[in-house]
């Protein structure tokens, strides 16, 4: 029995994706005008998109019947598993998730105090936590943040999202 | 012309621009020279600057950085080892092991004043080409166009190489992506699921910032250690650029410079083929050419020559296809078209004849770039020495907040900033897999405009023949269907009998169009066209022997 590689795995769920672009695409309105529906790009393309999946999927069954599929976990400092999955992507993970978590605070914080608390953030969990170093981030958060939001509000003279906790900044 | 190349200068030459253009080309100069920063990265983050700019301006002071970022490529590649950007890959097989000779000022030399010539005759080609390729753009009918888009599709897809399926699916999810949210014809909203936020659509440049840029950066930090490093290690650069004697180098060399440059602005010309494919073609066709081929690769003059200028030139050949058509080159010129489109301009053929004041705004600040970037060598040298101090996990906090605010500034929503951070996601997820990023950004930017003519040629007629009787449309669909087969062609060369008829069935097919074209020119060249086809023809038999014999061997 063959195991299943991860081009084959990542074929599936976009099939999975175009099946379900296929049926949201059956969601659109027509206002009964013009030659090309609303429609009908988006059908036409996520169909173009659903073959190339097709294609993509049986390229990926051949090569796993014949053993040709693409090695995974070239890189030797990946682990097994899902743990092992989980700390290879840990630094961007952590990223993704600060930064996610800027926008959905932002309309709290605001730009300049969230800004400097992401970059805080980022840095300290980057570069390291030791007494001196968090010095260091946080000085470097504060003038990096501090100078980009003095050059977008009076130099580029955009209005950049307030904070309630702090209305004026 | 001389009329609007003065207007043009008049436009340029105030100090607000020039200072702009000078910060933009120091900018590019040392972005362009760290590793792992790209030069459409550096054009991502010069945008936000731009918006508030008149057009002319904004896209100068891009111009600026965009001819900076191809030049400070060199220099990592020279003094390091590491290529800067992609578009100086093979300018470190020849400028590293020189510099290690102990000749990093002969080489940087080379390298500056060779992207400073391939830059200038990009530049004559850039004003002398593109008029007149928006001539034939003028012919173009809405069914031209879409076999046109579609052929930038596909070729972007086939320079996937091993992974073409992979670059056809990138490109059709960008497509898509592009459908999401209201028509631009009827109004309708598509896939948006009930939700306002996804009904509004996602704005072109928030998603490229995040596919592109958000998603290099999360790559960068990935690895907590190397993140930790300095750029290099690097103490003191007190190297001096030999300008004289690598200008005399140079000039003994001509013939490699003008060929390099030639192919770079014709790789810039193909949608979608960008400076990463130009910079090693040229080294490969100077390799073949040069009388001394076995020097290539342990520091020859002529391998840094003709990188170096065939990366400039590629800029000239982008923006050639962008004006004179309104299709972008490559990843730079779509982020470019961006910007434009921001202020209201629309590339297009008659763009030229109908906005010649930005048109040769671009023609001229190109020109004046070049000799900006020359002047800023040296003292970006320092500068480059200095950044590369700095540890990437600094730089990348910087300016993941710096994108975000960025993009908000766009158009002074916070659901843009979201947008980045998912097609950061996005982004990150498909590199993570191998699915080149390329296509999936040109698929977003062409995909509205590809619907566009569509549209519009229905609207002309609903007969879909149309598509095979209008020649230019015949011509784009051949070449898309050839350039489909173009990587199993590069795969199999030399080694399966069927490439052999590949490059005459091109030729003979190409011909049709061109016959259906009339006039006096196209007839003629279709006749050539066939001319060779049949010699390739009757070569064929022997070729197919020989490479039968090989094979077997």
């Amino acid at each position: 029995m063959t195991t299943m590689s991860r081009d084959t795995i990542v074929s599936i769920i976009l099939l999975l994706f175009c099946g379900f672009m296929v049926w949201a695409g059956t969601l659109i309105r027509d206002p009964q005008f013009g030659e090309l529906s609303p429609a009908a790009w988006p059908k036409g393309v996520t169909w173009v998109l659903t073959a190339f999946c097709v294609i993509y999927f049986l390229q990926s069954v051949i090569a796993d019947r014949n053993g040709t599929a693409e090695v995974r976990a070239a890189d030797p400092a990946r682990g097994p598993g899902l743990g092992g999955w989980f700390r290879y992507y840990f630094n961007p993970i952590v990223c993704f998730v600060l930064y996610f978590t800027f926008l959905a605070t932002l309309p709290y914080f605001g730009t300049l105090i969230g800004g400097i608390l992401l970059v805080f953030a980022l840095l300290s969990f980057l570069g390291g936590i030791a007494p001196k170093q968090i010095v260091i981030h946080a000085l470097i958060a504060v003038i990096s943040v501090g100078a980009m939001w003095a050059l977008f509000t009076y130099g580029l003279r955009v209005l950049l999202p307030r904070g309630e906790l702090f209305g004026t900044i | 012309m001389l009329d609007n190349v003065f207007a043009a200068i008049a436009e340029l030459a105030n100090f607000q621009t020039l200072l702009l253009m000078t910060v933009g080309a120091t900018a590019g100069l040392i972005a362009g020279a760290i590793p792992g920063f790209t030069i459409a990265m550096a054009i991502v983050l010069t945008l936000p600057f731009t918006f508030g700019m008149e057009a002319s301006q904004g896209v100068a002071t891009m111009i600026g950085v965009y001819v900076g970022g191809l030049s400070g490529g060199l220099m990592s590649g020279i003094l390091i080892g590491i290529p800067g950007t992609p578009s100086s890959v093979a300018t470190t097989f020849d400028g590293f092991p020189m510099a290690r000779k102990g000749d990093p000022g002969y080489a940087l030399g080379l390298g500056v004043w060779s992207s400073f010539f391939g830059g200038i005759i990009a530049t004559v080609l850039l004003v002398l080409v593109a008029p007149q390729l928006a001539k034939v753009g003028l012919e173009f009918q809405p069914w031209d166009y879409f076999a046109l888009i579609f052929f930038a599709l596909t070729v972007t897809a086939s320079l996937a190489g091993d992974n073409m399926i992979k670059g056809l699916i990138s490109g059709a999810l960008g497509v898509l992506i592009a459908t999401v949210g209201e028509d631009d014809i009827n109004g309708v909203k598509r896939f948006d699921f009930g939700n306002d936020y996804v009904g509004e659509g996602f704005a072109f440049l928030p998603v490229l910032i995040g596919l592109f840029a958000f998603s290099q950066l999360m790559s960068d930090v990935r690895d907590k250690v190397s993140a930790r490093k300095a750029l290099t290690e690097m103490q003191d650069v007190s190297i001096r650029i030999e300008h004289r004697r690598a200008i005399r180098t140079i000039m003994k060399d001509w013939v490699n410079l003008v060929r390099s440059s030639l192919i770079g602005v014709f790789t810039g010309v193909l949608p979608a083929a960008g400076s990463s494919i130009s910079n090693l073609l040229a080294y490969d066709q100077a390799k073949k050419a040069s009388p001394t081929p076995e020097k290539f690769g342990t520091g020859h003059s002529g391998g840094i020559i003709a990188p170096e200028s065939a990366n400039n030139a590629t800029a000239g050949g982008a923006l050639i296809t962008m004006m004179a058509l309104g299709i972008p080159g490559d990843v730079i010129t779509a982020v470019m078209l961006g910007a434009l489109l921001i202020h209201d301009v629309i590339p297009s053929p008659a763009f030229i004849a109908e906005q010649p004041k930005i048109a040769y705004a671009i023609f001229i600040a190109f020109f004046f770039a070049n000799f900006l970037v020359l002047a800023l060598q040296t003292g970006a040298l320092r500068g480059f020495v200095l950044i590369t101090k700095v540890r990437m996990y600094v730089l990348a906090s910087i300016i993941l907040v710096y994108c975000g605010i960025g993009v908000f500034s766009l158009n002074n929503i916070t659901n843009d900033m979201w947008t980045l951070a998912i097609f950061g996601v996005v982004g990150y997820v498909m590199r993570t897999l191998k699915f080149p990023l390329a296509p999936m950004i040109l698929g977003v930017v062409l995909g509205p405009i590809a619907e566009r003519w569509l549209s519009r040629s229905l609207a002309l007629s609903t007969d879909v023949a149309e598509f095979f009787t209008h020649p230019w449309s015949l011509f784009f669909i051949i070449a898309s269907v050839f350039s489909i087969g173009f990587s199993w062609y590069q795969k199999d060369r030399g080694r399966k009998v069927w490439t052999l008829w590949y490059a005459p069935l091109l030729l003979l097919t190409m011909t049709l169009p061109l016959f259906m074209m009339g006039g006096t020119f196209r007839p003629i060249l279709a006749g050539v066209m066939i001319l060779s086809a049949i010699v390739m023809l009757v070569k064929l038999p022997r070729a197919t022997r020989a490479l039968k014999s090989t094979t077997e061997v």
